[in-house]
């Protein structure tokens, strides 16, 4: 199950249609379970790699993956070969991801492109690396062309995801 | 032999790669008795699942189990990722020959080698589905390493790697077949052209190629995936034409040849002319069985009954 928990507020039908297109991307039921707060003391840009772990209140079964919606910016990573741009951020194989829809100020305004990352974000929640298909949303998230693409997955990568979500569910 | 196993002094606790596997743990060094022998075993417990191995310290480095790179070797490995050099091989057998190697005995530049030279290859078309599930091993393992290297979390590994690979605000460049040709114009396919295997275009009656197909050319070439656009690569790189040469064309006066008829000639017909009718054709399959005469059918036979038969019963006197 995906839980979508927003930590901005966002328009419900926007976040109805949205689930829905997490829901065809892999087959797994997403629905929106409520927001939380973001901690005090974490300012704009937001760490999102402390973000995601500080994030408290949510409740979510083992095996459900819990996407964090924000309106704000994320800082960009620094790491030892250069600057990551961070539009969200997921640990591999863990269960919570961020995802943030600025510069936009709801989900409609670039909807394709905040799904793609979505689909990005929750495919490395199910171990999915970054793709060489240019179409697939796993391709690495900060090429020109990721954000004009369809929100979907390459033939495998869409099969190993669903390989995953049969594993945790057995 | 790998790099940095020649002398490979293992303690319980150290971090190791195990080729093809993983980043893994020693747990245990202990001496136990198989078959009358006592062997010390190193233990090592994948640091991924937890899955656990067990290795005689005596196979340790020839199995290529090797210690955790170094920050300098992951160094090492962005400035190669970064560089433009690696060419793909375009023959797909000594492609995947090399690549095997790499990821068993090539340490953490052989994985960096292999995720190179098949992004670069994914530049010029689509790779195949063995190869696209090396590519993502070969990735998987690198991203463990270099994230056991650096202290780091996974996905920050794989985004330093993809940094260097794709990097911010450009897209990947388009490659040709024509980057990838050999300078001796060698063409990848095996080297095996027609002298080399004693065969002369002109000794052999083999059909032209308009009549013949490309599918000799493909049992040729061998079994496996990708060979199609393997030939379709080696195309577009306008690689010598193997085979006979094609015939010259004929005069413009002359009448075209008939072309020739493939497989064995047609028999040839008897001349003799008989006035009998020609026998009915035979029927195939097996003969009709023959007719009972018509005084026996007069009483037709009760059908048999299926089943067991019934039992004979006893005498009543007895």
């Amino acid at each position: 199950m995906i839980r979508v928990v927003t930590l901005d507020p966002i328009d419900d039908k926007q976040l109805a249609k949205f689930n829905r297109t997490l829901y065809t991307a892999f087959g797994v039921g997403s629905e929106h379970s409520g927001s939380a707060e973001i901690p005090a003391g974490m300012s704009e840009p937001l760490d999102a790699e402390k973000l995601v772990d500080a994030v408290k209140g949510i409740r979510a079964y083992t095996d459900d993956k819990v996407l964090l919606l924000t309106t704000r910016k994320l800082k960009d990573r620094e790491l030892p070969s250069g600057t990551a741009p961070t539009v969200g951020f997921a640990r591999q194989g863990k269960d919570r991801a961020v995802l943030s829809i600025h510069p936009h100020k709801d989900l409609e305004s670039a909807y394709k492109g905040l799904a793609r990352h979505a689909l990005h974000q929750l495919g490395h929640l199910w171990e999915l690396h970054h793709c060489l298909d240019p179409r697939c949303s796993m391709y690495p998230p900060w090429t020109p062309s990721f954000s004009q693409g369809e929100p979907i997955f390459c033939t495998f990568c869409r099969e190993k995801s669903e390989q995953k979500i049969r594993l945790a569910k057995s | 032999m790998p790099e940095g196993s020649a002398a490979l002094q293992l303690a319980v606790g150290d971090r190791v790669v195990y080729p093809n596997q993983g980043v893994c743990r020693v747990t245990a060094i202990d001496v136990k008795e198989v078959a009358g022998q006592k062997l010390t075993f190193v233990t090592m417990r994948r640091e991924e699942d937890g899955a656990v191995v067990m290795v005689p310290e005596a196979k340790v480095v020839a199995i290529g189990v090797r210690k955790v790179a170094t920050a300098e070797d992951v160094e090492r490995i962005y400035a190669f990722l970064r560089s433009d050099s690696d060419k793909a091989d375009l023959d797909w057998k000594q492609r995947a020959r090399t690549n095997l190697d790499r990821m068993t005995q090539g340490g953490i530049l052989g994985l960096a080698e292999v995720v190179k030279a098949l992004q670069v290859l994914s530049e010029l078309r689509p790779l195949p589905t063995k190869e696209r599930e090396l590519y993502d091993s070969a990735r998987h393992l690198l991203v463990s390493e270099v994230a056991a290297a650096l202290g780091t979390a996974e996905v920050n590994a794989e985004d330093s790697i993809d940094i260097v690979l794709f990097p911010p605000g450009r897209e990947r460049p388009k490659r040709t077949a024509a980057e990838f040709a050999r300078p001796d114009g060698e063409d990848g396919d095996m080297d095996l052209d027609g002298d080399l295997m004693g065969l002369d275009g002109g000794e052999l009656d083999l059909p032209s190629e308009e009549e013949a197909p490309a599918e000799p050319e493909e049992n040729a070439e061998g079994e496996g995936e990708g060979e199609e656009s393997e030939e379709s690569a080696s195309d577009e790189s306008a690689p010598k034409k193997r085979g006979r040469p094609p015939k010259a064309k004929p005069a413009e006066g002359e009448a075209p040849a008939a072309p020739k008829k493939r497989g064995r000639p047609p028999k040839p017909k008897p001349e003799v002319v008989s006035t009998e009718p020609p026998p009915p054709p035979k029927k195939r399959g097996r003969p009709p069985k023959p007719k009972p005469p018509e005084s026996e059918t007069a009483a037709p036979a009760a059908p048999k009954k299926r089943g067991r038969p019934p039992k004979v019963k006893p005498p009543e006197g007895e």
